[in-house]
Formats: C-alpha cells, structure tokens, sequence
C-alpha cells in the first residue's frame, strides 16, 4: 500500500512550478532519486534499483549463513555416521578417554565457536560494504 | 537430608523473590513488562538468555541420561548448544531489527493475518507448557531430595514462587535475576565437578575402560530405595540386609550368581572393591548401545541407534530457533548488531557451561555407579556429592549442586512463565498489566497441575521433546519467513499446524507407550526427524500453491529485516514521514 503511495509520488518533484520560488538545499544523503547512482532514496521508494540492491544483500547473508551452517552440520553429522559404520571408534579411548566422551564432551564446542565468530565478522563485513555502495556520502574517513 | 542444602535452596529462593521485586518500581508500562523496554547491553543480555535457557534438563537430566544410558547423551548438551549457532547463523539480526515482541507479533507482522497469529499463540502455549513440565519435576524431586517432602510439594512451592514473582515484577526485575542465576548455576556444577575431580578423579579410569563392565573402585554398600530387578555380569559375593530373591537376610554374605535377582525396597547390599556393579534392568543402556557409544537411544528403547541420535540432533539444532521465552529475549538487544553479539556470547557461555555435567556424569560412572540403580536417574547429581566425599565437605558440595539446580527451575520457569502469560494476555485478554498479572498465575497453575502426572519421564527426554514441538512449527515459520520472499498466509499457516501437531500427536503416542520397539518407537520416540521435513515441505508447497495469499507489503517488510542499522536509520532520519512505520506489526 505505502509502496505504491511513493510510487505515484515520484514524478512530482519533475512537474516545474514556475510561479513558486523555492529554497533549495543540498544534503548529500538526501537526493531524492538519481537514476545513474544507487542510493538510500532506491530502498526507500521499492524502485527495481531497490529490489535488486536488498536482493543481493539477503542473497548475499543467505550464502554466508548456508555455507556456515553445512560446515557445522557436516562436522557434527558425520560423526554418528563414522561412528555407525566403524563401531570400533566407539570402543577406542585416547590416554585413557573414551574417544565418545572427547568429541562429544569437549571437542564441537571450540568448533561452534569458531564458525559463529567466523560468521560475526564476515556479516557485519557484508554490511558494512553495502551501507558504502549505497550511501557512499554516510562514509566517514577511517571507517 | 542435610542442612546446608535447605539453607541454599531458600537463599536462592530469597534472592530470586527480592532481585525480582525491585523489578516492581521500575516496571511501569507492559513495554516494561515484556521486554525490559529494549535497553539491556549485550553481556548482561547473554548471561540472562544463557540462565533462563540452562534447565533442569540442562542441569540435572544430561547427566542423568548419561550415567543410565551412555554417553550418546551428551548429544544433547551438543546439540543445546548448537541451536545457539543456528539461532546467530538463521535468525538473530533479522529478527530484531524486525521489530516485534514475540512469535505471534511476528507471524502477524511478516503475514498480516490474524488467524495465523491465532495458531501461532496455541503453539506458544503449547510449548511453553511442555517446556514448564520438566522444570517443575525438577523441583519435586529436588526437594524430595533435599527435606524427603513428597513430589507434590516441591512442584506446588515452584509454581507458586515463579507466578508470584512474574505476576509482581514482569521481566524487568527477572533479567537481572536471570543474569546472577547464569553464574550461580556456573559455579554450582563447575566448583563440585573440579573439586570432585580432583579429590577422586585418580582411580576412575578403571571404569571407563571401553567394553568393560564396570566395577566399584573400593568397598560400597548400596541402597536399594525402591524394588528393582538387576543383573551381574560375573557371580559376586555381597553382603545383604533385607529382602533378595525372595529370601530375608540380616547382614549376610551371599554368593550372587550372574544373572538375574530381585532387590526388595530397602534393601542394602555391601559389595567388595573390584566386584562387578549390578546393572539395573529398568534403566540398563539399551541392547545393542554400549555405554561408550556414541549413539543415543534414549526415548526409543534401543531401536534404531541412529536414526535416534539424527532425531535428537534435528531437534535440538533446530529447536531452539523456535522456543518463545528465548526469542522474547532478543528483542531486548539495542539492534540486530548488538543480536548477533549477545548471540555468540551466549555461545561461549553455554559451551563453558556444558562442560562440567560431562564431568560429574563421566565421574559417577566411574567412582559412584551404584548410583544408576537408584530409579530415577535425574537426581544422580545431588546424590553423588555426599558419595566420593563423606562429611561437610561433600554436604556442603550438595548443597551448591541443589541451590544450581534450584536456580535453574525457577529462572527458565520464569522465562517460560512471561511468555505463556504474555501471549495470552496479549492476544486472549486487553493485554494490561492487570490481566497479563492474572495470566502469569493462571498459567503456572496449569503448569503445576499437568506436572503432578509426568514423573515417571526423563528431565532431559521432556526438554528434547519440547525442542522437537518448536523444532517442527516456529522454526520453518521463522527460516522461511526471514528469508523467503514467497512465504505466504496459507502456506505458514498449513506448515505449523501440521507440523506442530504432528510432532504433538507423535509424542503424546510415545508417551502413553503406543509403540516400544521397532520403526514405530523411533518415529514416535524422537518425530523430529520426519516432523521437521515434513513442516518445511508443506510450508514450501502450500506457499508455492497459493501465491494469492501473498502479503503485499513483502518488499518493505524484507527490507526492515535484512537492512544494515547504518542505513534503516539513516532513511529514518531523512525522511520523517517514515517514522511512523517503526512500530511492530503493522
């Protein structure tokens, strides 16, 4: 509903109003829709630039999340499997351990950790460089 | 039983009641109420959702498992945890940066439809009071424990601590209290499992010998609460008093052949150092699962060990994606950056926590298993303490163990309890502190009653199934709905219904014992493995099969989700007419 609101509220500011006079400053941040660069203005408005700059980014999320997500599901699944197909290593114990109670007492956690940290930094990564391409003008020196 | 333990459980309690009750003068507005009004910074926010989510299962019924059924077990303290990464991977930033208080807030906002919203605030109830069961058992027995009172007093005094308290202070009061029960419940399984470690970790490692049956350590005399069946596996001298095999002895040696005898409630029984531990048969690791195995049968007598573990694994991994009182905490971080790092602090809490019930259930096989005959293996824990160390020592040791276990009733019964009354409040009732007040103590009366009926079940079995009840609706509710543009009314609607009552209907059939060996036990013992599938496949067809039901705003609703807070305030700031569109849900 709001979408197609803004939507049939563009072409306004393009039908001249001669008799007006009007102020008109420039904010950076602010340039309603400008065609040739992407900008905050393009989410704003659900223009196709808009949808195909948020698709990316979910996309993009997406993919990191997915790919994490297998590395961690692999590393905890195949366990039972081996453990299933080799009953041996459920018999086996390392300096007097069973090799049960080291994987799945101690060993997953340092694993899980890893790959949420992993994730943390790449995610904010991401986001990070999408808020540079779309609103290059919100880039302070250093970031 | 011992002194120091009753004076623990009521500091804990106390605590509890005064933290909470300075929640009365801060808590104003049910904004105050639900979520603490969205100002908690992420380290205190990871404590409070690490205490709230550590359990009785967590606490007492891992290692209880462990020690009956084998370390395959431990895949549940693996997969408590792993939910955890699954939560930061799938659902921590999109969700609060959508916006919403709970699940059915969610449902709403993201679909648009009030019927959903409905099905969504059953299903809260639903596994919110599953979830309520396991933690009120937990301080039956634990009191029974403690003072020797009998199950129903102990469920009864948590019931009406935990709805007193919510109904005076909400969660504003709790989050601190949650916080402070993270490191008390820290301390009160890290301190006994070092220090009984260390005073008798030495001569344990006989007992862990892989395919060996296990032997007491040193001369131990056990008693035989109530009648049991029990094997030997080589023929033993013991020394008896009471009834055996049919036959009353007072204090004599008896030549115990390896097979089958029958203890009489009362019974004791001394045994040598080296002779072989009696395996109980009601609580014997299942046939075929070894005790070092890796598979966990639990729940399904044994069949198909792993099918059964994959079943555990689905639905602790997935679980807690979907838990109501976990996700409520969410909303309480300042922004979807500040979710993900509350979520991986979380992370390290709980892997430090999950620890030590490896430790003290590895210990009690190995030092105290006559443990394991006891009955119910859930109050392995407080028995084990005053075992390896006899005096104030190991007394004072069981008392830490019981004020942890205490603490971890009423702090997730409280997390559980604010969700439960919440969600009737809001969407049963005009949704006031008044009524959400009355709803907080409804709802643990309910509570109470239903868990007078369940003690014979494992705490750590009833928590997974809990998992497994959110595993099969909230969780492909919330996936899909984060990061599938095509989810539509129908097809969310379709997916948690069948999922969810699936799942139910799965469980309740285990539980009345509809099936005990075979396909039929693992399908119903552990149904997240085809509940799961089957929630996301009827989500995703249905949705696929009735684009009209499509919500229209899906663009905007995708684009509060998933954009950078940098940007979303920014467009805020720029555009005041936009303000308005913050508030959840609409």
């Amino acid at each position: 509903m709001s979408a197609e609101e803004s939507r049939s509220a563009q072409p306004e500011p393009a039908q001249p109003r001669p008799a007006q006079r009007q102020l008109v400053v420039w904010r950076g941040d602010e340039v309603p829709v400008q065609h040739d660069i992407p900008g905050p203005g393009d989410l704003r408005d659900d223009t196709n630039t808009g949808r195909l700059l948020i698709g990316s980014l979910v996309r993009a999320q997406l993919g990191l999340s997915l790919m994490c997500l297998m590395l961690a599901l692999t590393v905890t699944i195949s366990f039972p499997l081996i453990a299933a197909l080799v009953p041996a290593v459920g018999r086996t114990s390392v300096a007097g351990l069973p090799v049960t109670l080291i994987v799945l007492g101690f060993a997953f956690y340092p694993v899980f950790l890893a790959v949420g940290w992993f994730y943390h930094r790449q995610a904010r990564q991401l986001e990070t460089r999408f808020t540079d391409l779309v609103n290059p003008a919100g880039r302070r020196p250093g970031d | 039983m011992t002194d120091p333990a009753v004076g623990a459980i009521a500091f804990v309690t106390l605590l509890t009641i005064v933290v909470g009750a300075r929640g009365i003068r801060v808590a104003r507005t049910p904004d105050d109420f639900m979520v603490a009004a969205r100002q908690v910074p992420p380290g205190l926010n990871a404590a409070a959702i690490s205490g709230e989510y550590l359990s009785a299962a967590s606490f007492l019924g891992i290692a209880g498992l462990i020690v009956s059924q084998g370390l395959g077990s431990l895949w549940y303290s693996v997969g408590y945890t792993a939910g955890y990464l699954v939560l930061l991977l799938l659902v921590a930033a999109p969700l609060r940066r959508f916006g919403a208080y709970t699940i059915p807030d969610f449902a709403d906002g993201r679909l648009g439809s009030v019927g959903l919203r409905r099905a969504a605030t059953a299903l809260v109830l639903v596994i919110g009071w599953f979830y309520l069961l396991p933690q009120m058992k937990g301080a039956g027995i634990t009191l029974q424990w403690v003072l020797g009172t009998p199950y129903w007093i102990g469920v009864v005094t948590l019931g009406i601590v935990v709805s007193g308290n919510i109904a005076m202070g909400g969660m504003k009061g709790i989050t601190f209290v949650q916080c402070f029960q993270y490191w008390l419940k820290l301390c009160a399984i890290g301190i006994p499992a070092l220090v009984l470690l260390i005073a008798t970790g030495h001569d344990s490692a006989r007992n862990l010998q892989p395919g060996r049956a296990a032997v007491f350590t040193r001369a131990t005399v056990v008693d035989v609460p109530q009648a049991i069946d029990f094997t030997l596996t080589r023929p033993a001298t013991a020394t008896v008093s009471g009834m055996l095999d049919q036959r009353q002895y007072r204090h004599q040696a008896v030549l115990l052949c390896a097979c089958r005898h029958a203890a009489g409630a009362g019974a004791q029984l001394g045994f040598a150092a080296g002779a072989p531990v009696p395996t109980s048969l009601a609580m014997a690791p299942s046939p075929g699962v070894s005790w070092n195995s890796p598979l966990s049968a639990a729940g399904t007598d044994g069949a198909h060990p792993l099918l059964s573990t994959y079943g555990i694994i689905i639905a602790t991994f997935f679980g807690a994606v979907g838990l109501p009182h976990i996700l409520v905490r969410f909303y309480t971080n300042p922004d979807g950056e500040a979710a993900r790092r509350t979520t991986l602090i979380v992370l390290l809490l709980l892997s430090t926590f999950y620890l030590f019930p490896a430790v003290l259930a590895v210990l009690t096989r190995a030092s105290a298993p006559q443990l394991y005959l006891a009955g119910d293996s859930d109050n392995v824990l407080l028995a084990l303490p005053s075992l390896l160390l006899p005096g104030l020592p190991g007394a004072l040791l069981a008392a830490l163990v019981a004020a942890g276990a205490f603490a971890a009733f009423l702090s997730t019964s409280s997390g559980l309890l604010v969700s439960v009354a919440g969600a009737l409040s809001h969407d049963f009732m005009n949704g006031g502190v008044t009524s959400f007040r009355w709803c907080a103590i409804a709802a643990g009366a309910v509570a109470t009653a239903a868990s007078l009926l369940i003690g014979r079940f494992s705490l750590a079995l009833l928590v997974g199934w809990a998992f497994a009840i959110a595993a099969s609706s909230f969780s492909p509710l919330l996936v899909l709905g984060i990061w599938w543009r095509q989810l539509t009314r129908a097809g969310a609607a379709a997916g948690i219904v069948v999922g969810g009552s699936a799942c139910l209907a799965a469980i309740v059939a285990s539980m009345t014992g509809a099936a005990t060996h075979g396909w039929s036990a693992v399908l119903l013992g552990q149904p997240a493995i085809w509940t799961v599938p089957l929630a996301f496949g009827v989500m995703i067809v249905t949705s696929l099969l009735t684009p009209r039901t499509l919500p229209g705003n899906v663009g905007q609703v995708m684009l509060r989700m998933h954009l950078p807070e940098a940007l979303s305030r920014l467009d805020y700031r720029s555009f005041p007419a936009e303000r308005g569109r913050r508030s959840p849900g609409r």
